[in-house]
C-alpha cells in the first residue's frame, strides 16, 4: 500500500484514525506492517502490500 | 443504454449465464455486469477524483476508473481477489463493504455486489459463492452497503450499483430511498433470464 491510503482508511469497528507502523518497504510502497486503531487499539496486519481491514471476527471466516 | 441493441446482441452471444460460472474459479472475473458498471462509472468520473471499487474482484472496474484518471482504491473480502487486483496495479485493501472507509472520503463508489438470490441448501460455501450469492433475497450485501453509503461520500459524491431483476430492482430502489438516497437507472441490458441495471445513487 501507498502511504496516502491513510487519508481514506479508518478502523472498521469504530471509524477512528489508524496509526501506521511499517516493518518493510519496497520501492516506496509499504509491503508489511500494522495499522493500529488510535482509539480501540485493535491491530490490523499489512501483508504482501495488502492491509487486512476486516474486523477481527471476520478475519478467519474464510471459505475454502 | 437500453436502446443500444448492437451492444446487447454482441454481449449476449457466447457467454454462459452468471450462475453457470459458479465454481470455475476463486475470483470473479469481469463479465457483462462488470462492463455495464464500468462504462457507467467511467462516464461519471472526473480525472483526479477519489474513486472506490467495492468488491473489486479481478480489478476490472477499478482499472477502468484508473484509466479515466481517477485515484482508485479497490476493496474485496476475498484475499485471492485482493492479490489479483494488486497484481493488476490496483491499490487494494481487504475489507467488508465500506467498513474501513473514512467519512466523506470518496467522490465515486462503484459496487457490483453478489446479488443472485440463493436457497441455503444450494449454497456452495466457497469464494465464488461469496462473489455471486446475495443470500435468500439477493440483498444480503446490497442492504448494508446502502445503509453506509452516505457516510463515505463527499459533497457531490455519487455511487453506481449494479442490480439484477433477479434481486428486485424496485426493492433495491425503495430501500435506497429509505436510506435517503435518490436513485436513477443510468444503464441497462437484458439477458434471457435477467435484466441488469446500473443505479446511480446520490
Amino acid at each position: 500500500m501507498q502511504e496516502d491510503l491513510m487519508d481514506i482508511i479508518c478502523c472498521p469497528l469504530d471509524k477512528n484514525e489508524l496509526e501506521l507502523d511499517v516493518t518493510e518497504r519496497e520501492d516506496g510502497e509499504i509491503v508489511a506492517g500494522t495499522l493500529t486503531c488510535t482509539d480501540c487499539g485493535e491491530t490490523y496486519p499489512i501483508e504482501d502490500g495488502i492491509p487486512n481491514l476486516l474486523p477481527p471476527d471476520m478475519r478467519e471466516d474464510a471459505p475454502a | 443504454m437500453g436502446d443500444d441493441e448492437e451492444s446487447v446482441d454482441r454481449e449476449s452471444t457466447d457467454r454462459p449465464p452468471l450462475a453457470d460460472q459458479r465454481g470455475v474459479d476463486t475470483v470473479y472475473g469481469a463479465s457483462e455486469d462488470s462492463h455495464l458498471l464500468a462504462e457507467a462509472a467511467v462516464e461519471a468520473v472526473e480525472p483526479g477524483e477519489r474513486a472506490l471499487d467495492v468488491g473489486t474482484g479481478s480489478g476490472y472496474v477499478a482499472a477502468s476508473l484508473a484509466e479515466a484518471g481517477a485515484d482508485v482504491l479497490g476493496t474485496d473480502l476475498n484475499p485471492a481477489a485482493c492479490r489479483e487486483a494488486r497484481e493488476a496495479g490496483i491499490p487494494v485493501v481487504r475489507a467488508n463493504l465500506l467498513d474501513p472507509i473514512q467519512a466523506s472520503a470518496v467522490d465515486l463508489v462503484a459496487f457490483n455486489p453478489p446479488y443472485l438470490p440463493s436457497a441455503p441448501e444450494t449454497e456452495w460455501g466457497d469464494w465464488m459463492e461469496t462473489a455471486l450469492s446475495g443470500g435468500e433475497d439477493g440483498r444480503a450485501a446490497v442492504d448494508p452497503f446502502l445503509e453506509d453509503l452516505s457516510r463515505v461520500l463527499r459533497d457531490g459524491g455519487r455511487a453506481f450499483l449494479l442490480v439484477s431483476s433477479l434481486t428486485g430492482i424496485k426493492a433495491v430502489r425503495e430501500y435506497a430511498g429509505s436510506q435517503g438516497l435518490d436513485s436513477s437507472i443510468v444503464a441497462e441490458e437484458s439477458f434471457p433470464f435477467e435484466r441488469l441495471v446500473v443505479l446511480r445513487l446520490l
